[in-house]
C-alpha cells in the first residue's frame, strides 16, 4: 500500500529537510493546512516504490460503509494529521477520556504525518478501520465522503447542545456546511491570506502600504525604481501561491458570485466579462513587473523555504500569502528546536518590528466587498456516519467549544474562531492575532481557497491553469481550463 | 600477484567447465515455485488489476465502476499525455548520454590498482549513499535564484544558456537540472557496475597487447571496451529503465514545470493518482508505461545480443 511503505521515509526525510534549511517549522505549517499544498519536499516520497504497484495495490473496496456494530466496542477513533500540532489534539483526547463517558468509551488519537493525509483517509474511510472522528479542511475535502453517505449530519448533535453551534464564527460553520446540513466542527484555526510586507524595506523607500490596487501598481514602479529586484515575492514553483492572487481579484472584481456561481456548477462566468477583467488586472501587475522577470517566480517556492528570506533581506517588499506565513518568517534561519522559540534572523525580523500585514487592496468599481477574505477558513472534525457510540463523540467535540481548548490552540500560534476567543488571546503575537480575528469576524464573505473548494479531482486542473495563465498570459486557455472543471456542487 | 589470480581464475573456469558435462543436474521445476509465487502475487496479480482499474472510473473512495475504454480515449487525446513521452525520452536519452562516459571512465580507472584509488573512489561513491529525495532537496536550494548558486556565482549563471539563473523558469534549463542531478546522483553507481567488469578482464589480454606494441589508448578502444560489452549493455539497460520511471527528481525539483516541460509519464501517472484522484487514468498510464519499458529492455537485449549469453572472453 502506497502510505504504509511512504510514511516511515517521510519522517527521516523531513529531519533531513529541517537540518538542510533550519525551516522546520516552516515545513510543518505548511503542510499541516493544506492537503493540497504537499510540498514538493513531502510528497517526494509519498510515491516510494513503484507508483504503478501501488495504484493496483490500493484494491478496489468499495464505498460500502461497515455497520456500526462491527465497529471496535468501547472505543472511538480520532483521526488527525500529523504534525507538531497534535499536542493539542491530545490534550483534548486526555480531556474526554477524563470525563464519565470518557470512562466509559475510550477516545483513542491516531495520526497519519505530512501530505499523505488525504490520500490515506481515502483509502480507509470505506473500511471497517475507519475513524469516527476525523481532521479535515471542510469545502471540498469532504464532498466525496459526503456524496458517498459517509458522513453525519450534526444537526441532531446542535439540537441536543444548541452551543457546539453558536460558540463558532457563522462565516466558519458555513465553510463546512453541504445543502443544508454541517459536517464540520472547527478544532483548529483559521488561516486568512493576507499581505505581508517589509515594513523597513516600504518606509526606507518612501513608500506606503497599499489600500487599493492603483496604489500596489505604483508600489510597484517606485519599489523597482528603487532597486528592490522582486517588489512582490511569489512561490510559484508551488504553483498554489499562484492561485491567491485570482481568488483576491476574481473576489474584487467580479464579488464572491462568480466563484460560488461556478461551484454550483455554472462554467459559464469564466467566460464573462468580470471575469476577464479580472483576468487582466493579474496582467497589469505582471507586466510591471511586480514578480520579477519574466517567469521568474517559476523558480521560486514557498515549500522549499525560499520566499520568507526574500522578503527578510529585502530582496521583495510583499508577499501575498496565508496567516501561517507569519511563523513560517518568524522561524526563517532559526535553530531552535522543539517547542523552544525560533531564534534567527527571521525572528529577529519579526521582534524588530520590520514585519507588516494588511488586508488585500480594494479595487475601486469593482463588485467585491472589501472586507472579503479568502484563504482556509477552519480545520475541523467531521463523524463518521456508522460511528457506533454518537454520544461519545458529541461529547469529545463539545471540549472544541471550551475556553481551555482554545486557550491550548492559541499557545501554539493558531487562531481559534469560537465566539470567546479575542478575550483570550494574550502574549508577544497578540496584536497580529487580535487583528486577523477582526479580518475574520468582520468578513462580508470568506471564501475557502478554490483548490480546496473544488473537489480534489480537479485541483491539479486549477493549479496548472493558474500557473499557465502567469506564464502566458493567455485568457482563453485559462478560461477554457476553468470550463472544463467538474465541481461537485 | 598477477599470476596467482589467473591461476585462481583457471581453477573456477575449469570447474564451471566440467560441472556442465554429461549429467546437468538441473533443478526440477518446483524449485521455482517460491520466486513464481512471489513474482505472480506481486508483480503479475497488481498489473492484472490496473489493468482492470483502466477500464473503470475511480476516485479511491466509492466503488469502481466499468467505463469501458473510456479513459483510454481521453488519455490518448490527452496532449499533456502524448508530450510527456517525448519529455521521457529525452530525459533517458540524455541520462545515458551524459552518465555514460561519466561511469565508464571513472569505473575502468577505478578497477586499476594505483594507491589513492580506494579514497578517491570512495569518496566519488558518496552520492551513491544519500536517499534521492535527498539530494534533489539539496540541489534545489543550492540552485535557488536569489541565494544559491546562481547568486554567487552570477557571472556563470547570469548569462543565457542558464536563463539569467531562474533555472527552472525555462523548460530547456529545467531538463538540464534534472540531467545534471540524475548525472550526479547515478554516475557512481554505473561506475561500480563498470569497475567491476572492468576488473573481470584477464590481464593476459593488456599483456599481449603491451607486447604487440599496444599503448593505453589503443588497450582501452581494442581490449577494455570490447570486453566491457555485456557490462556496457547491463548499465545502459538499468539506465533505460530507470529513466522511463524517473519521478522523485521531478516531483522535488520541477513538479513537472514550467508549464508541462517536465512532466515525464511516471510523474503524470502520480499526478493523475495521488494529486486528481483520477485513477483509472492513472491506471492507463501505469499499464502503457509497464507495456513501454517491457518491450524497450526487450528490443535492447535482443539488438545487442545480450540475450545469447556469449561471454566476451570466449577463446582466452
Amino acid at each position: 500500500m502506497p502510505s504504509g511503505v511512504a510514511s516511515p521515509p517521510r519522517i527521516r526525510l523531513s529531519t533531513i529537510v529541517s537540518k538542510t534549511f533550519g525551516e522546520e517549522e516552516s515545513l510543518t505549517m505548511m503542510s499541516s493546512h493544506r492537503w493540497l499544498r504537499r510540498g514538493a519536499v513531502t510528497g517526494a516520497v509519498a510515491v516510494a516504490a513503484g507508483a504503478a504497484l501501488a495504484v493496483g495495490g490500493a484494491g478496489a473496496s468499495g464505498a460500502k460503509a461497515t455497520a456500526s456494530s462491527s465497529r471496535p466496542a468501547n472505543q472511538i477513533q480520532i483521526l488527525a494529521y500529523g504534525d507538531a500540532q497534535n499536542t493539542v489534539e491530545k490534550w483534548a483526547v486526555q480531556q474526554y477520556n477524563n470525563t464519565a463517558e470518557g470512562h466509559k468509551v475510550k477516545a483513542i488519537l491516531n495520526t497519519i504525518p505530512g501530505a499523505n493525509y488525504q490520500s490515506k483517509l481515502q483509502t480507509i474511510m470505506s473500511t471497517s478501520a475507519a475513524p469516527d472522528v476525523f481532521f479535515n479542511w471542510g469545502g471540498g475535502s469532504i464532498v466525496q465522503f459526503q456524496k458517498a453517505g459517509l458522513l453525519m449530519p450534526l444537526n441532531s448533535f446542535f439540537k441536543q447542545d444548541p452551543a457546539l453551534k453558536s460558540s463558532f464564527l457563522p462565516s466558519i460553520m458555513n465553510a463546512a456546511k453541504i445543502g443544508s446540513n454541517y459536517y464540520g466542527i472547527p478544532m483548529r484555526g483559521t488561516q486568512p491570506v493576507v499581505l505581508f510586507y517589509n515594513k523597513a524595506l516600504l518606509s526606507q523607500d518612501g513608500v506606503p502600504v497599499p489600500a487599493t490596487w492603483s496604489q500596489l501598481l505604483s508600489d510597484v514602479s517606485a519599489l523597482k525604481s528603487k532597486g528592490v529586484q522582486v517588489p512582490i515575492a511569489l512561490g510559484g514553483g508551488d504553483q498554489w501561491p499562484t492561485l491567491m492572487w485570482f481568488e483576491y481579484l476574481y473576489d474584487r472584481i467580479a464579488g464572491p458570485n462568480l466563484v460560488t456561481n461556478a461551484l454550483n456548477g455554472s462554467k459559464s462566468v469564466w467566460g464573462t466579462a468580470d471575469s476577464k477583467k479580472a483576468l487582466g488586472y493579474i496582467a497589469q501587475l505582471i507586466k510591471a513587473g511586480a514578480f520579477g522577470p519574466d517567469k521568474s517566480w517559476d523558480s521560486v517556492k514557498f515549500t522549499a523555504g525560499q520566499t520568507a528570506p526574500m522578503l527578510i533581506n529585502g530582496i521583495a517588499a510583499f508577499e501575498l500569502m496565508g496567516s501561517w506565513d507569519y511563523s513560517t518568517i518568524s522561524s526563517q534561519g532559526s535553530t531552535a528546536t522543539g517547542t523552544a522559540p525560533p531564534n534567527g534572523p527571521g525572528a529577529a525580523f519579526v521582534k524588530a518590528g520590520k514585519l507588516g500585514w494588511a488586508a488585500f487592496p480594494s479595487v475601486p468599481g469593482g463588485k467585491g466587498n472589501n472586507s472579503d477574505l479568502a484563504g482556509n477558513t477552519e480545520n475541523y472534525y467531521s463523524v463518521l456516519a456508522t460511528t457506533r457510540y454518537p454520544q461519545a463523540v458529541a461529547d469529545f467535540l463539545k471540549i472544541m467549544y471550551s475556553p481551555a481548548f482554545a486557550k491550548q490552540e492559541l499557545a501554539i500560534g493558531n487562531l481559534t474562531t469560537t465566539t470567546n476567543t479575542p478575550s483570550l488571546i494574550s502574549g508577544a503575537d497578540a496584536t497580529w492575532l487580535k487583528w486577523q480575528y477582526n479580518l475574520v469576524n468582520h468578513a462580508a464573505h470568506f471564501q475557502l481557497s478554490w483548490d480546496q473548494a473544488y473537489p480534489q479531482t480537479d485541483t491539479n486542473a486549477i493549479h496548472t491553469a493558474v500557473a499557465n495563465y502567469f506564464d502566458s498570459l493567455s485568457v482563453s486557455q485559462f478560461v477554457s481550463a476553468m470550463e472544463g472543471l467538474k465541481p461537485a456542487g | 600477484m598477477a599470476t596467482t589470480t589467473l591461476m585462481v581464475r583457471r581453477r573456477l573456469l575449469t570447474r564451471s567447465r566440467s560441472s556442465g558435462g554429461v549429467k546437468i543436474g538441473r533443478p526440477s521445476f518446483l524449485w521455482s515455485l517460491p520466486a513464481i509465487t512471489f513474482f505472480a502475487l506481486f508483480a503479475i496479480v497488481p498489473l492484472g488489476v490496473v489493468a482492470w482499474l483502466s477500464l473503470t472510473s475511480w476516485d479511491g473512495i466509492a466503488s469502481p465502476h466499468w467505463v469501458g475504454t473510456a479513459n483510454w480515449s481521453a488519455m490518448f487525446s490527452d496532449p499533456v499525455f502524448l508530450k510527456s513521452f517525448r519529455i521521457t525520452a529525452l530525459l533517458v536519452g540524455l541520462g545515458i548520454v551524459t552518465q555514460t562516459p561519466l561511469s565508464l571512465l571513472p569505473g575502468v580507472w577505478a578497477a586499476g590498482y594505483q594507491r589513492n584509488r580506494a579514497i578517491l573512489s570512495a569518496i566519488y561513491f558518496i552520492p551513491l549513499l544519500m536517499s534521492a529525495a535527498a539530494i534533489s532537496i539539496v540541489w534545489l536550494s543550492l540552485l535557488n535564484p536569489y541565494f544559491g548558486l546562481p547568486r554567487e556565482l552570477h557571472g556563470v549563471f547570469g548569462g543565457g544558456l542558464f536563463n539569467g539563473g531562474f533555472l527552472f523558469s525555462s523548460p530547456a534549463t529545467a531538463i538540464g537540472v534534472l540531467t545534471f542531478v540524475g548525472m550526479w546522483q547515478w554516475s557512481p553507481f554505473h561506475t561500480l557496475i563498470y569497475q567491476g567488469g572492468a576488473r573481470a578482464i584477464p590481464e593476459v589480454l593488456y599483456q599481449a597487447a603491451a607486447i604487440d606494441g599496444a599503448g593505453r589508448f589503443r588497450q582501452f578502444f581494442h581490449i577494455t571496451l570490447p570486453q566491457l560489452r555485456n557490462t556496457m549493455i547491463t548499465s545502459i539497460v538499468l539506465m533505460l529503465v530507470g529513466g522511463l520511471t524517473t519521478f522523485d527528481s521531478i516531483l522535488i525539483l520541477t513538479q513537472g514545470q514550467p508549464g508541462t516541460s517536465t512532466e515525464a509519464t511516471s510523474y503524470y501517472m502520480y499526478v493523475k493518482a495521488f494529486q486528481s484522484f483520477q485513477f483509472g487514468e492513472a491506471s492507463v498510464i501505469a499499464v502503457v508505461l509497464a507495456v513501454f519499458t517491457t518491450l524497450v529492455s526487450l528490443i535492447v537485449v535482443r539488438l545487442s545480443g545480450w540475450d545469447k549469453m556469449r561471454s566476451t572472453q570466449e577463446g582466452i
